[in-house]
């Protein structure tokens, strides 16, 4: 049987070949073959991440990846681990998979796969360096999320939604100031071409990325290829998690190298500053969604 | 007689449709106006709105599918002209009888999917990511404009049968 | 029958259904429903048609088509648009097809602000197209030139063509944008040399207006002044960077009525046609990408790409040889496929193969745009051809093919310079970035 993989990512995506293209194999080899995974990349069954959850529930594609931000009505539990503080860059993904039952609920309509923690968002701008919530103040910054919206604002910057395909463009004609995201997009989406000041080293939102599939294509497997999917997912997601990491932190230190590029890597007392504001928004963010997340914040937090 | 209650039913269709043009003029000249209102807004007073582009896009869901029945009722559609002598008068009136009898059962399964979609939609209350504005009543229009659609396919085949010749 | 064979049943059907005078829109849709229907069961073709449905209609960027489309309408409706053309023709209208040159101008300015050719060709067409007929000139050179001139809108930066080739590849977007700068304007020039050429040969097409003292002429321009201000206002935001493509249509169509309210040239009678005018259009564009996004995925599923690839490596043509086959193969595809889909559903094919035969990557990126522009104006399926229907209502689409063929020819002759001289394409980014 043959499972088709939507991925709005360019082959090319560090994530291809590290994550999807292993995920794809494990499952092939753990069914003898029975069970064949094809890629489709670049938003060949369709463009836009957005969409990607309804490609898996209605069908288009057995299996998808995306983030649960871009339909974050449907996971405020999810979301709550993107929060500033709330997990760590390099451990997040081991600690949401050892309270994973926590978030399951959220995933009822479709199976879960994979979940992985990113790294961190970041701040890339254009041509005013940012060291203090001062230097934000009447910035224009593209966010990712909701939760990084408040927190932009928050900081004291003007917090403007918009998909990653268009930061580019519309950094380079000055139609806002800066962008949060992580670090691979100094590469995969050429913000190294555009900003001229990237800064990091302050506590931010850290946007998960999922692996689902069709609930009915997955109940329709037999046991042994259900637990195939199961276990080539549970390793994707460490690799996803690798691959994301480690590439973040290669695309900033490219910045770093890049001529006329300054990075500015905030100190402890420089990051006090945003952290301050950012526990804020955190603790805010939390209660409003309730006892649930307040659960999973403790939880999280105890590793 | 037969051509009389056709031609009556075929204004009623044609009033719907006007109506539902309507509602998707509003909504145009509302797009304009919120996509001015916000430069403005960023421009002179500094007050950004987070998700301004999610009210520009449910918009246009409304601009587009309710524009649409009036669309096809008018026959605006962009199709190929070239081979139309060589088809004749029963190929010509052929074509367009299946292309709407085929068009009209894609778009009924859009309605279809669409109603189960909105339904499904309300239940889990999904909303947008921004704003949280609830998404079901989109599907609702896209589904309602669809239909219309279908109906006007539906007309057009009853209109050209009975005449026997393509419009 | 495997993918391959109901891909090009698929086709096969495309073919048939139009020529039964289905419309374009729903031919595609019929045939991505049907075809993925027969390969991925019925379930997979409802969800497809919902989600592409949905997505269409709610795309942020697609939101310019209503309202340039309203610009454009409401200017004409005013009269602005004829001041303008009156004003360009005082200027312009004595040399042969002069007006229809001035259009490709127009495509090129407006191509510097938007990286879209459907945008280019809709804010173009919906003001020049009227005029020109208004003029006297043939609806096919008319209608051509701003069909072919749109096309310039990709190759000209800013550019989503060059960003989707970019992340791809993983070059750089700033040396294809700089890239695509001379052949852009090189194209622009063939385009000119082409409405010469056809002015020439065929007189009544583009008549010789007479020369007026340059009084009259500064008089003219006097008049075409408010719709230029709006065009400075709206486009010029973009390039100053106070605006997104999206913020300057909006802007400049809540200028254009308002300014239309001010000066009283506007009846509301005439309002209200030009919206619904602007209605009954866009729809039927949505339509047409709606068709095309439904229609592609089952493309993808096909796996024609890739076969096409496999075997293009086992031919062993040689660098040219094989270069001529790809350039063949897009130009095939193209007259089905929607520019951008066919960029990412190709480019990881073709693009490892091109690496092989020790081409530059760059000057590739700039000959695959040009390529993908070539489909928008090929039948049967030519988006921008589509376009230029949509606000000339009453020209049959073979006119426009008709009229669209000589420009062809010309970005044939435009592909033959850059691949022969591939300095024209390299030039500004070698010397930029070195
Ligand atoms: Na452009
Ligand atoms: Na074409």
């Amino acid at each position: 049987e043959d499972l088709k993989f939507a991925n709005y990512m360019a082959a090319t995506h560090p994530y291809v070949g590290g994550t999807f293209e292993p995920f794809a194999k494990s499952v092939e080899q753990k069914t003898d073959g029975k069970l064949k995974v094809t890629l489709y990349n670049g938003g060949e069954l369709g463009s836009g991440p957005a969409e990607q959850y309804s490609r898996v529930v209605d069908d288009v594609a057995e299996l998808a990846v995306s983030l649960p931000g871009y339909t974050s009505s449907k996971f405020p539990l999810t979301l709550v681990t993107e929060l500033p503080g709330v997990i760590d860059e390099d451990t997040g993904t081991k600690t949401i998979w050892n309270h994973i039952d926590l978030f399951q609920s959220e995933f009822r309509r479709v199976k879960l796969v994979s979940l992985w923690s990113s790294a961190e968002n970041i701040l890339y701008t254009r041509d005013e360096a940012v060291k203090s919530p001062d230097d934000i103040k009447g910035m224009k910054i593209r966010v990712p999320s909701r939760n990084t919206g408040k927190l932009v604002e928050a900081w004291g910057g003007t917090p403007v939604s918009m998909p990653v395909s268009e930061i580019y463009n519309a950094m380079q004609t000055g139609v806002i100031d800066g962008a949060m995201i992580d670090g691979t997009a100094t590469r995969a989406f050429k913000l190294g071409e555009v900003a001229k000041y990237l800064t990091v080293g302050m506590e931010t939102t850290i946007s998960p990325f999922y692996i689902i599939m069709n609930r009915d294509a997955f109940e329709n497997l037999t046991d042994d290829e259900k637990s195939a999917i199961e276990s080539a997912g549970r390793k994707a997601s460490e690799l996803g998690h690798e691959v994301q990491v480690t590439e973040a932190k290669k695309g900033i230190e490219a910045f770093a190298d890049m001529d006329g590029k300054t990075l500015i890597r905030l100190s402890d007392d420089q990051a006090a500053a945003f952290d301050k504001i950012s526990e804020k928004v955190t603790k805010q963010v939390v209660q409003q969604q309730g006892d649930q997340a307040e659960k999973i914040v403790d939880a999280l937090g105890s590793k | 007689m037969r051509s009389s209650s056709s031609m009556a039913w075929s204004k009623r269709l044609d009033r719907a449709t006007l109506a539902l043009a309507w509602l998707a003029a509003l909504g145009l000249l509302f797009l304009v106006a919120m996509i001015a209102f916000g430069v403005l807004l960023r421009y002179v007073f500094a007050i950004p709105i987070l998700g301004a582009n999610e009210i520009v896009e449910l918009a246009a869901v409304v601009v587009v599918m309710a524009a649409l029945p009036y669309c096809t009722a008018e026959r605006a559609h962009v199709g190929v002209d070239v081979f139309d002598p060589m088809l004749g008068r029963w190929g010509r009136l052929a074509g367009d009888v299946l292309s709407r009898l085929l068009s009209g059962f894609v778009l009924g399964v859009l309605v279809w999917r669409a109603v189960l979609k909105a339904i499904d939609a309300w239940r889990w209350g999904d909303a947008t990511n921004m704003l949280s504005m609830p998404i079901w009543p989109f599907y609702a229009v896209l589904a309602a404009g669809a239909a219309l659609c279908v109906v006007v396919f539906a007309m057009q085949i009853v209109i050209a049968v009975a005449a026997g010749e393509a419009a | 029958m495997s993918p391959v064979q109901v891909g090009l049943v698929g086709i096969a059907c495309l073919f048939a259904l139009m020529i039964l005078r289905t419309p374009v829109a729903f031919a595609m849709l019929l045939v991505g429903f049907f075809g993925t229907w027969a390969l991925e069961g019925f379930r997979s073709a409802g969800g497809l048609l919902l989600t592409e449905s949905y997505s269409a209609v709610s795309g942020y960027t697609l939101v310019v088509v209503p309202m340039f489309i309203l610009l454009g309408n409401v200017s004409t409706a005013a009269g602005f648009s004829r001041g303008l053309y009156d004003a360009a023709y005082a200027w312009v209208g004595r040399f042969r097809g002069g007006l229809a040159s001035a259009s490709v101008i127009g495509c090129a300015a407006f191509s510097a602000v938007s990286g879209s050719s459907v945008a280019t060709a809709v804010t173009l067409g919906k003001v020049a197209l009227p005029e020109m007929r208004r003029l006297g000139y043939a609806d096919s050179l008319a209608t051509g030139s701003v069909a072919a001139g749109g096309t310039l809108g990709f190759l000209i930066p800013p550019s989503t063509g060059f960003v989707l080739y970019a992340i791809l590849t993983e070059q750089s977007v700033g040396r294809l944008f700089m890239a695509g700068i001379l052949p852009g304007l090189l194209l622009m020039a063939l385009f000119m040399l082409t409405v010469w050429i056809v002015a020439t040969l065929f007189p009544q097409t583009g008549p010789r207006g007479e020369a007026l003292a340059y009084r009259e002429r500064f008089r003219l321009l006097g008049d075409a002044l408010p719709l230029i201000g709006v065009i400075v206002v709206s486009i010029g935001g973009i390039y100053i960077g106070a605006f997104t493509p999206v913020e300057a249509s909006g802007v400049g169509a809540a200028l254009v009525i308002l300014l239309a309210v001010a000066t009283r040239s506007l009846s509301l009678a005439s309002f209200r046609d030009a919206v619904l005018d602007t209605l009954r259009t866009s729809a039927m564009l949505y339509t047409i990408v709606i068709g095309a996004n439904v229609l592609n995925p089952f493309f993808a599923v096909t796996r024609i790409p890739d076969a096409l690839g496999a075997g293009l490596t086992a031919l062993g043509l040689g660098a040219y040889g094989t270069l001529l086959m790809i350039i063949l193969g897009y130009v095939v595809l193209g007259m089905f496929m929607d520019g951008l889909s066919m960029l990412v559903i190709t480019i990881p094919i073709v693009f490892p193969i091109i690496m092989q035969l020790g081409f530059d990557p760059i000057w590739f990126g700039v000959v695959a745009v040009i390529v993908i522009e070539m489909g928008m104006i090929t039948p049967p399926v030519g988006l921008n051809v589509f376009v230029v229907r949509g606000v000339a209502e009453d020209v049959p689409l073979t006119t426009i093919f008709r009229g669209v063929a000589p420009f062809l020819f010309a970005m044939i002759v435009g592909l033959v310079i850059i691949v022969a001289f591939p300095s024209v394409a390299l030039l500004i980014p070698n010397s930029m970035f070195g």
